[in-house]
């Protein structure tokens, strides 16, 4: 970390002002120094998928050149910014929705304006429908080094059921590809636990994607949020849960499959071939390592604070028009709340608690504290210990946020 | 002293002995119609609610009879139920007569029969009242006929009346001049006056109801309890028209209330008699004894943040309940709270409502428990009601468990399964006997213990809702008797342990065991749950694991949505009683204490 807050010099005192001390540099991650993570939302898709909650929506050609000279000004604010970024990940909503001359210029603007190592991770989140030959070629070009291909499944069934507009066929096309491409990481996510999915699919839509041989896979179980298409359809009683049971047996094929094709998961819901494939943007949430978010809804992060974007583009824009950053509100973060979200980051990683690190950053011994449950889930299987990790295993993955709910701090 | 009568009324729950009282006080004028409730003398919620008299009251009435002359009737109220005999005996203490109320299409119950034998032990007059005579479903001749057989009482006597439509109250008032006799006593004698009833007033103190037996008693008066021996002054004496009436004395055979200067309940002995401190009495009045309770249960907070609250309710309580006793208490798993005795079940039902209604708390009671009798080997004589305390088996050389007399009225058809339930129920029937009409009265010798939990309910329900049940303590009997513990993950939960006669510990450990089943919920491991005598497992069950959480996304940095939906859960967590590594929930404990008691 830099001595100076990146938003110190901010003209928002909302947006992540700081002044360091010490208590506060002892909450600090072992890993601090290794580099900031810069994070472009681009909030548009072809439509809008039934289960997602993220700030999306669907915007014609004109609304998408808008919103680029948007965050074009948004980027420009940020010039203050010290903390060196070694990834750049454009997410969303739909990156790819975007032409390449529009990322091109994206990128060129968080280049110029602030400090971006040469070696940065470039990562582009993309949909099969928008992969074609000339457009991976493009991303290549533009030095994307992650590419991440939001297939969900290889079953059309359930594709259609999850509102993707892409089918079976054209996913594997796609996956194709951009393996062909040469990204150095190819990643697709898949999404499980969908109501009536069976083991068997699954498999089937595992066994695919294996044979498709990424670098990298996120499988996400699906969650049914209030307020989107799926949770009032859940509230009317026509969609209903996969049985916890059943999840979890869906989970522990997941981790069976996928590590006999020789991925290993590093988190609740990625996997990756050798750990260099691992995503060393997302890694940064994890592991309290500072980030800057663009765009609306964005999060940002200085290891003390924490500020968010406005979700909706028109309370952005009317905060850029006024030449301020969109920032709708910040926290700065008790080292309690710090402590929790590391406990909680812990027991999702596979990396889990340093204990030693963790008694530094808070001053509390995580396996002292909580002897008795702990010793329950080393005896269960559900924690392993390594020297002074305390780690979670594949059950334990599975229901990591109980167990940080759980252990005291 | 001719013209004034004291009497009580004795009924079973539900056969309208309030609403006869009310029309009583109605007719006489005592009362105006626009300030008038329902029900007068009954003045707390849950009296209302239940129908029942739980203290007892009491109001003075004019009345002037037919032949011209004016009559002073006191009305004292009884409780209705046999968890307060010891305060019936008091106020029938008080009476020279009794209205014997009977519901027209009930018929007599236990509960009435119970009471009359103790209105006879105390030689009362007594005068049946047939009521609800305006419900279709009336049998006055029927009821009449029990009346003769089943009370031994004149039938030719029985006055039919509706109490709640007004029918035939003249005709019970005077009754009350024509049948029952008027109060003998001495007015020169020494004073000797029968503390019946006290209540606590928050601007006079302790308020006491009596009945002066002989002598006189007026303001001014130094008196001296005379089982206490403690002496006060006689600030104010009167009558007790609903409201007080200051009068400047009392004379024998008077019936009204005494304030002197006592400030808390618990220095006022219910039984005790009053006489002068100068020219005292020889003897206090017969039949004092003081009330013991019988059933005993923890009560604990459902939050320990509410102790505090609990505390002041508990003292609130006691300050006119002088029956109920309590210490603190204090569990692992439930945190602080208060072991307390009752007088009975009802009495215990009724702490618990007013605790929960008057003072708005959420409440967990531990098991109730009667009183044992434990004979150590070293000799040493214990009376345990707390599983804490059960010494270990080895150091026992015996146990004795309170007996009970009960009495079941019921149907005859139902004598069958009736006996079936008191074989279950450990009862000994002592005989059976034919009342009216194909209705029996079974008497039976039980344990009390056996009568705690689903006793009631079976009853009920064997009877099709017609059997009635009665009991009086008895004496204490050899039995042999186990604590059991439950086990959570290999965990003693101490508020769950029991104490149960050895046959029937099984039995009640499964019930515990499939309760907490059901309502603790998955945790991360498999979770054994064991009922055990010592190191012997009688009873088990298991909880799976809990194997898959719905894991949110943590991605576009969005953590602190994350953070906050983890911070709720661990408050809900908090609300959790952690046995060991367990988190059990609150409801989880008044699941398995309340179906336990089925009541």
């Amino acid at each position: 970390m830099t001595a100076r807050s990146p938003a110190a010099a901010s003209r928002r005192p909302t947006a992540g002002r700081s002044a360091r001390v010490a208590p506060e540099r002892a909450s600090l991650p072992s890993g601090a120094g290794e580099g900031a993570g810069l994070y472009v939302h681009v909030p548009f898709c072809s439509a809008i998928c039934p289960y997602c909650d993220f700030a999306v929506s669907v915007g014609a050609a004109p609304r998408r050149e808008a919103f680029v000279r948007d965050l074009l000004r948004e980027i420009a604010l940020w010039r203050e910014w010290r903390e060196p970024f070694d990834t750049v990940y454009l997410g969303g909503g739909t990156p790819s929705i975007l032409g390449a001359g529009q990322l091109g210029r994206l990128l060129d603007a968080v280049r110029s304006h602030l400090p971006v190592r040469d070696d940065a991770r470039i990562f582009l989140e993309a949909n099969p429908e928008d992969v074609a030959h000339e457009a991976v070629s493009a991303w290549r070009r533009l030095g994307v080094h992650t590419l991440s291909l939001g297939v969900q499944s290889f079953d059309d069934r359930e594709l259609r059921f999850l509102g993707r507009r892409h089918d079976a066929a054209h996913a594997q096309g796609a996956v194709r590809e951009c393996v062909a491409a040469g990204f150095d990481t190819m990643s697709l996510d898949l999404i499980f636990g969908l109501p009536d999915q069976s083991a068997d699919t699954l498999r089937a839509s595992l066994d695919t994607a294996v044979a498709l041989g990424p670098d990298h896979v996120s499988c996400y179980q699906l969650t049914v949020h209030e307020g989107t298409a799926f949770g009032r359809r859940r509230a009317r009683g026509r969609l209903v849960e996969m049985p916890e049971d059943e999840q979890a047996a869906r989970y522990a094929l997941i981790h069976q499959v996928l590590a006999r094709g020789g991925w290993r998961a590093y988190e609740v819901s990625n996997f990756a071939r050798a750990p260099r494939h691992r995503s060393r943007h997302n890694m940064k949430y994890w592991r309290h390592l500072p980030y800057l978010g663009l765009g609306p809804s964005a999060h940002s992060f200085d290891g003390a604070r924490r500020w968010w974007n406005h979700r909706g583009i028109e309370a952005y824009r009317a905060a850029l028009d006024r030449d301020e950053r969109p920032v709708a509100g910040s926290e700065r973060l008790t080292r309690e709340e710090l402590a929790l979200e590391a406990l909680m980051f812990g027991m999702r990683t596979t990396e889990g608690i340093d204990l030693r690190d963790f008694r530094r950053r808070f001053g509390v011994d995580i396996a002292a504290r909580n002897r008795r449950f702990v010793g329950d889930c080393l005896e269960s299987g559900l924690l392993e210990r390594a020297g002074d990790r305390l780690k979670p295993s594949t059950a334990g993955l599975a229901v990591a946020d109980t167990l940080a709910a759980r252990l005291e701090l | 002293m001719d013209h004034v009568r004291n009497f009580c009324i004795i009924a079973h729950i539900d056969h309208g002995k309030s609403t006869l009282a009310d029309r009583l006080i109605q007719a006489c004028g005592a009362v105006e119609a626009r300030q008038f409730r329902d029900q007068v003398l009954d003045d707390m919620d849950i009296e209302r609610e239940r129908g029942i008299t739980i203290k007892s009251n009491s109001v003075s009435l004019d009345y002037r009879a037919r032949d011209g002359e004016l009559h002073q009737l006191n009305l004292i109220d009884t409780p209705g139920h046999v968890d307060f005999s010891h305060e019936v005996r008091r106020s029938l203490m008080a009476c020279e007569g009794a209205l014997v109320v009977v519901d027209a299409t009930q018929g007599v119950e236990a509960q009435t029969v119970a009471n009359l034998y103790l209105a006879l032990e105390h030689d009362l007059e007594l005068l049946p009242v047939i009521n609800k005579i305006d419900l279709p479903a009336a049998d006055v001749e029927r009821v009449r006929e029990e009346i003769d057989q089943d009370l031994g009482l004149d039938p030719f006597d029985a006055i039919p009346v509706s109490a709640k439509q007004g029918l035939g109250i003249d005709e019970v008032l005077e009754g009350i001049v024509t049948h029952l006799p008027p109060p003998r006593g001495e007015r020169k004698a020494p004073l000797k006056a029968l503390v019946f009833d006290a209540r606590y007033d928050a601007y006079r103190g302790v308020v006491l109801y009596v009945r002066v037996v002989d002598g006189r008693l007026a303001s001014g008066d130094r008196v001296r309890f005379m089982h206490t021996g403690r002496e006060y002054e006689v600030h104010e004496v009167g009558l007790n028209r609903l409201r007080r009436e200051e009068s400047r004395g009392l004379d024998a055979g008077a019936v009204g209330y005494v304030i002197t200067g006592i400030k808390t309940i618990r220095d006022v002995s219910i039984g005790d008699t009053l006489t002068h401190a100068r020219e005292p009495a020889e003897a206090p009045l017969p039949g004092y004894k003081p009330a013991r309770p019988v059933v005993f249960s923890s009560i604990y907070p459902m939050s320990s943040r509410e102790y505090g609250d609990l505390s002041v309710a508990m003292e609130k309580l006691a300050l006119n309940d002088a029956a109920l006793v309590y210490q603190k208490d204090s569990s692992a798993a439930l945190g602080f709270g208060f072991r307390c005795g009752f007088l009975g079940l009802l009495h215990l039902d009724v702490v618990q409502e007013r605790l929960r209604r008057e003072f708005d708390l959420s409440l967990i009671l531990s098991a109730p428990s009667v009183l044992y009798r434990v004979q150590l080997r070293d000799g040493e004589r214990v009376d345990i009601d707390n599983p804490a305390y059960w010494p270990e088996p080895g150091a026992i050389d015996s146990v004795e468990e309170p007996y009970i007399r009960a009495s079941i009225l019921l149907p005859e058809k139902h004598l069958g399964a009736a006996m079936e339930l008191c074989r279950e129920h450990r009862a000994a029937t002592l005989g059976t006997g034919y009342l009216a009409r194909g209705r029996l009265e079974v008497s039976a010798e039980m344990p009390l213990a056996e009568v705690l939990f689903d006793f009631y309910d079976k009853l009920k329900t064997v009877t099709r809702g017609y059997g009635s049940f009665d009991y009086e303590p008895l004496d204490y009997r050899p039995a042999e008797v186990v604590k059991v513990d439950i086990l959570v993950h290999h965990e003693k939960v101490d508020a769950l342990a029991f104490l149960a006669h050895r046959e029937k510990a099984r039995a009640r450990a499964l019930h515990y065991c499939g309760q907490l089943e059901q309502s603790i919920p998955r945790q991360q491991f498999k979770i054994p749950i064991q009922g055990a005598i010592g190191a012997e497992i009688i009873a088990r069950s298991t909880i799976n694991p809990f194997r898959k959480d719905v894991t949110a996304k943590c991605y576009g940095g969005d953590v602190t949505r994350k953070r906050k939906l983890l911070e709720r859960q661990k408050k809900g967590k908090a609300r959790m009683k952690l046995v060991g590594s367990v988190e059990i929930p609150q409801e989880a404990f008044v699941s398995v204490l309340r179906t336990e008691r089925g009541r």
